[in-house]
């Protein structure tokens, strides 16, 4: 690995350790959040538990997948806003002209706004996916498996959401639509996809990627097959690439707001 | 009463100046009726069958308007603006102002829902007849019910919110028990009639905010009697004395914990 790429990383290391020790400077209000994002998450299982006491089995899911369908989507969501929760601010970013800050920098521009911020409750969404998926279905082979779709999940997530919030480069109210489209994704998030049918489920999988994040990792979860695990890694680094090229193209049009504010 | 009239009047003007930024919030209703219309879909395989005594379109109709009525009721008013003068300190002028800090509050909280809730009323009864068709047994006293409970159940929520964000004299952050508040009017009361729930529970969740915030309304709609109405009507008028007391109660205490740094 080349030295600037490790130093870029450190960089990265640091943004999000520092982000991360800023919020839990009061930890009251550090440990409410977690907990009541756990407990808030939790509130859920009332839900599956009625509808499952109604009908055994909901759009091919029993509770135990719906639970790792949880488990894969609070990690995924979890990973992403704790890591790069900056990208959900970009629309603000560039609609305000405040972007400059992160272009004097002499590192990466995207990975500096990624990481400028974190949000403090996602450490609840992380504890409890990973709660969810040892009480309801452990095994060994499924936590790696399990950890390798957080990961990819976390990526898909960021990078749709790096995506959407790039079209405000090209269009005046595109964060409106932007985040109708990252609710859109979270909304469908824990539901089975079962239920869905044709031009829909064809939308959630290819173009709201709710099927690549959670939905297929369910399923080679609960039914290993190779080549899903492959079209999830490969969806996940392909978005990825896409949502980069889109965000430094779109840099291109940044016009700066000339706004003078200090960063502490 | 007449400056929280003009305020009630200031905050419509000028929420209607956003009426289609309040449009847009449609895509996420649309999205969230569309998931549960699967989801009811795939629950009512066989036609004509009957969940806890509700059919499909009953059980459709309900979660539409339960949602029209969570998603109407958003407001920033009760939770963000109240917990953000108490942070803030803000609250320090306007409680020296010629009003009662919480009324004014309501009021504005008014002002915004009166200006959603139409919207997303229109919005439901469309997507209600489009999706699954007009609602048999629905005559206008249903209608007057339905409407006389919305209005209440959207005040008594309006009046927990604010209590809850009244707790920010003594704790910073609120949001936490925001979150579990909306998640208990979310998760339990605009999915699901009581009726669902086991028989033992069905007198515990009567006592909740869900039976007078969104299952009343909803069932008003769905399902009329004059003795439901009367029944939850009572209820509603109940909680909403008890809500009001305790906002006074918990303000009351809450300014006399109050401190300014200056600035």
């Amino acid at each position: 690995m080349s030295t600037g790429v490790k130093n870029q990383l450190r960089v990265c290391a640091l943004s999000v350790k520092y982000n991360i020790m800023r919020e839990m400077l009061n930890k009251v209000t550090f440990l409410t959040n977690t907990c009541f994002m756990m407990l808030n998450n939790a509130a859920f299982i009332i839900q599956w538990l009625i509808l499952f006491r109604l009908k055994g089995d909901i759009g091919g899911y029993t509770m135990r997948e719906v639970m790792l369908l949880w488990g894969i989507a609070c990690c995924s969501f979890g990973l992403s806003h704790l890591l790069f929760a900056g990208v959900f601010s970009l629309p603000e970013l560039i609609i305000g002209g405040r972007l400059d800050p992160f272009l004097v920098q002499p590192k990466s521009v995207l990975l500096g706004v990624m990481t400028s911020s974190t949000r403090i409750s996602a450490m609840g969404d992380l504890a409890y996916g990973v709660l969810v998926m040892c009480v309801f279905c452990f095994s060994v082979k499924r936590f790696l498996l399990f950890l390798l779709f957080t990961v990819t999940g976390a990526a898909i997530i960021t990078a749709f959401a790096l995506l959407m919030g790039s079209l405000c480069f090209w269009f005046v109210r595109g964060d409106v639509f932007g985040n109708y489209m990252v609710n859109a994704m979270v909304s469908f998030f824990t539901y089975p996809d079962g239920i869905f049918n044709g031009t829909a489920r064809f939308l959630l999988y290819l173009v709201i990627p709710v099927g690549m994040a959670v939905w297929m990792p369910v399923h080679v979860m609960m039914e290993f097959d190779a080549g899903a695990l492959f079209s999830v890694v490969g969806f996940a680094a392909g978005l990825s690439a896409v949502a980069t090229a889109a965000f430094y193209r779109g840099l291109r049009r940044y016009a700066s707001g000339n706004l003078m504010e200090a960063r502490v | 009463m007449r400056k929280y009239i003009v305020i009630y009047r200031s905050v419509l003007m000028e929420n209607l100046q956003y009426a289609a930024s309040v449009a847009m919030g449609f895509v996420s209703y649309f999205i969230i009726i569309y998931i549960f219309l699967k989801l009811w879909n795939s629950m009512y395989a066989e036609p004509g069958s009957l969940i806890a005594g509700y059919g499909r379109e009953q059980m459709i109709w309900y979660v539409m308007i339960t949602e029209m009525i969570w998603f109407g009721a958003r407001s920033g008013a009760v939770t963000r603006q109240a917990t953000a003068d108490i942070r803030g300190g803000n609250i320090a002028y306007q409680m020296n102002k010629p009003y009662h800090y919480a009324l004014y509050i309501l009021a504005r909280y008014t002002g915004e829902w009166s200006v959603r809730l139409p919207m997303y009323f229109v919005l439901a009864v469309a997507m209600g007849l489009v999706m699954v068709g007009p609602l048999s047994g629905f005559g206008p006293f249903a209608a007057l019910a339905a409407v006389v409970s919305i209005l209440l159940g959207i005040t008594i929520n309006g009046v927990f919110k604010l209590c809850i964000s009244l707790f920010s004299f003594w704790i910073e952050d609120t949001n936490p028990f925001q979150w579990l508040y909306d998640k208990l009017i979310l998760v339990i009361g605009t999915i699901f009639p009581l009726e669902i729930f086991p028989r033992a529970m069905q007198p515990f969740l009567k006592l909740t905010p869900i039976y007078t915030v969104c299952y009343g309304p909803a069932k008003l709609t769905v399902d009329f009697t004059p003795e439901k109405f009367l029944e939850i009507l009572g209820a509603q008028l109940l909680y909403l004395a008890v809500g009001l007391g305790a906002m006074f109660l918990v303000y009351g205490k809450g300014v006399k914990k109050l401190y300014v740094n200056g600035g």
